[in-house]
């Protein structure tokens, strides 16, 4: 008896996640499988269609392709993010004066709220009053060559959201930093007695033990970059000439401005099967360069 | 295991004391309290407020409750959940279309026609802008119309008579042309002609959206494609798409005193009627005219054409309070209401009789320019967005071929013939 009512009491207590997770979380994730399969618009009832949404996405070239493009692009941002975050940790990792200022320094870009340094940034990139195109436009006159035009140009626009993100790499920095202050001081003493140097001891003893970090912020990176949206919601709405229309924004349209929640879903599963992949191959390629602590390396 | 129960019994008593509290609204005897859902925020919002007061105070029976602020997918959301307020406004008026179509709102025709409001008292546009094939489904409150405003100083300075705008569209170029002014480094400095809306040029082409017999999409009507030539052109005369493009980045926001019309960065563009108010309020000393947007020089009979929008209020089709939904949305169409939003809102009046009120037309310096936009919106060519189920996307499909055609990427016919075919399809499945 008294276990039945502990029993009770304990799905009781779950009982508010489970209601949330049912309710608010799985019924929805089917639904949308569902409804990627229908012609919905939201306000009249969804009709089944089969496999129409699929086709008509994947055989798209003016909008679906180009935004899996575009998206496809951001990813470039993944490895610079790397060098440039790990590069930063191994500087702020170094124990002199004042460290804890700069590390704040550093750290700060990537906690201010992304709309706010995405307007930030709106006048930053402004090619003519911009701060940047100020430092650049000297620099460039030399050579005869002007500043390019950023968010206003289709062939600058998404180089310009990568510089913007990597000014906010401050995120990840301090996970790398974590995870370097953990590694045990003793391997670089026994590198040191082999003659290791700063470099040598970074490649074979830093990289090896800090890789388990540097492959979490990598998927985040992949899963980050599919969900990319809030900066070109604000910056550019997709322009100019669809050039930073990236996926998760098109998706959004599809679903609000164009009422095809039908399209938006399978394209919602179109991009989980993505990031499924993307995901499974960076775990595959993993076993080749993460080493884990306590495992035989 | 006593505490445990404790509080359980708890949880439920302050579950079962919070529900009449939600409740407790409805109860009051006699009077009906109506949620409204609006767009305007900050100062609109209050002058909204004013609108709202002013109906509340002369019909104690009903009492309205604005939210303000409020986006138009929350009211879709809301409409969707079963529960949306019993009257709101759409910002982006292409939704009218697609609620329309799908059976969210409530067909006013029936209480329109009770009512005592004539169709002949209406402003053009004032009700084709809300019915959906045939079907009256909203009350617009005030409308938006554009016109021609021009910075006299900026003529002077290029040699061209100060009191006289441009009267056709080639002529617009020239003007443009002359106005845009560059710095010793070549840069702009000042554009001539800020590149206007696509739809208005297309519209003031005599240019089609939908066929009015078939329904269908006509994106690549003839006129349509020299409207986009002409827009291609007005580009290329003050300097290509990228100077262009590069200069008008640098534009501050238009609401407040870093508008580029104001700063002296554009010396004409074709803007709405709330402007003659900002730019009392955000620039005094700029000497400024406004005057009808010029025409196509081939079709003379296209004169003073103009493009209109509005302020849109539907009722959900599911309201519960339909009559006292309908009571306020009537109201809003008096002379009086007409002329009280339109002072503060700087909105056009919808009703005929109340552009005539002369407190409108006189006193502030803003009310002349203004007076301007009320006779444009007269205009037998005065034209607006077709409803349609899928308004959102041919408007950004149009938007984004001006786009194409900017940069060259893109010859007009061959961008429109792309958005065409777009629509058309978008179109063949909103009929099935």
């Amino acid at each position: 008896m008294r276990e039945r009512q502990r029993n009770v009491q304990g799905w009781l207590f779950v009982s508010p996640w489970l209601i949330g997770f049912f309710l608010f979380t799985l019924y929805p994730i089917l639904a949308s499988l569902y409804y990627s399969f229908c012609d919905y618009r939201v306000l009249s009832p969804p009709k089944w269609v089969g496999l129409a949404n699929y086709v008509a996405l994947l055989t798209d070239r003016d909008y679906f392709l180009p935004s899996l493009w575009n998206t496809f692009f951001m990813l470039i941002e993944l490895p610079l993010a790397l060098i440039i975050g790990l590069t930063m940790a191994l500087l702020l990792n170094h124990k002199i004066p004042g460290i804890g200022v700069f590390r704040t320094i550093y750290y700060l870009p990537s906690i201010m709220p992304v709309v706010a340094v995405a307007v930030l940034w709106l006048w930053v990139l402004n090619p003519q009053y911009g701060l940047l195109n100020a430092i650049l436009t000297p620099l460039l006159a030399p050579f005869g060559l002007q500043p390019p035009g950023w968010l206003a140009d289709p062939k600058w626009s998404k180089p310009a959201f990568i510089m913007m993100d990597l000014w906010a790499v401050g995120g990840s920095v301090v996970i790398y930093l974590a995870s370097l202050q953990n590694v045990p001081a003793h391997l670089y003493e026994a590198a040191e007695i082999d003659g290791a140097g700063a470099w040598h001891k970074t490649v074979h003893v830093t990289l090896p033990m800090i890789s388990p970090v540097i492959f979490y912020n990598l998927i985040m990176g992949v899963i980050w970059t599919f969900q990319y949206f809030t900066q070109t919601f604000i910056m550019t709405q997709g322009g100019p000439q669809n050039s930073t229309l990236f996926y998760a924004l098109y998706l959004f349209y599809n679903a609000f401005r164009d009422f095809r929640m039908g399209h938006a879903c399978a394209m919602a599963w179109i991009l989980f099967i993505l990031t499924l992949i993307a995901t499974l191959v960076v775990f595959r390629t993993s076993a080749r360069w993460v080493y884990y602590e306590g495992e035989r390396g | 295991m006593r505490i445990n129960r404790l509080v359980i019994i708890a949880g439920v008593v302050l579950a079962v004391l919070a529900l009449p509290a939600c409740q407790r609204r409805q109860q009051e005897q006699g009077v009906v309290h109506l949620r409204a859902w609006t767009m305007w925020g900050g100062d609109e919002a209050e002058a909204f407020q004013v609108v709202v007061d002013e109906f509340n105070r002369t019909h104690p029976h009903i009492q309205v409750h604005n939210l303000a602020a409020v986006e138009d997918t929350k009211i879709i959301r809301a409409i969707v959940a079963n529960d949306p307020p019993e009257i709101f406004t759409l910002r982006d008026p292409g939704y009218l279309g697609s609620l329309a179509g799908n059976g969210a709102l409530l067909c006013l025709d029936e209480f329109f026609k009770q009512s005592g409001l004539k169709e002949a008292d209406y402003a053009p546009g004032s009700l084709s802008q809300v019915r959906y094939k045939g079907k009256l489904y909203a009350m617009i409150y005030l409308q938006d119309c554009f016109a021609l405003l021009w910075n006299k100083d900026a003529f002077k300075e290029a040699g061209l008579d100060p009191e006289r705008p441009p009267k056709t569209l080639s002529e617009l170029l020239e003007y443009a042309r002359k106005l845009t002014k560059r710095d010793a480094n070549g840069r702009i400095v000042r554009l001539g002609m800020m590149p206007p809306d696509p739809l208005i040029i297309i519209s003031a082409f005599g240019g089609q959206f939908i066929d009015p017999k078939t329904g269908m999409p006509t994106a690549d009507h003839p006129r349509n494609i020299e409207a986009l030539e002409w827009y291609q052109t007005l580009i290329e005369v003050q300097g290509g798409a990228e100077e262009v493009n590069a200069f008008q980045a640098g534009f501050g926001q238009e609401m407040g005193i870093n508008n580029p019309f104001l700063v002296g960065k554009v010396a004409m563009m074709i803007n709405g009627q709330w402007n003659p108010y900002w730019f009392q309020r955000y620039g005094p000393r700029v000497r400024y005219g406004a005057a009808p947007i010029p025409y196509p020089d081939q079709y003379p009979h296209q004169k003073e054409p103009t493009w209109l929008g509005g302020n849109i209020f539907c009722i959900p089709v599911n309201c519960k309070y339909p009559r006292e939904a309908w009571e306020f949305l009537r109201w809003t169409q008096s002379i009086e209401a007409q002329v009280l939003f339109a002072s503060t809102m700087h909105g056009v009046p919808n009703i005929l009789a109340a552009r005539k009120e002369r407190s409108l037309r006189e006193g502030e310096p803003w009310k002349r320019a203004f007076a301007v936009f009320m006779d444009v919106a007269n205009s037998r060519n005065a034209r607006h967005f077709p409803p349609t189920p899928i308004t959102g996307l041919y408007q950004y499909e149009i938007y984004s071929a001006t786009d194409f055609v900017r940069y060259g990427s893109k010859t007009p016919a061959q961008a429109l013939r792309d958005v065409q075919r777009r629509v058309y399809r978008e179109m063949l499945r909103w009929q099935r």
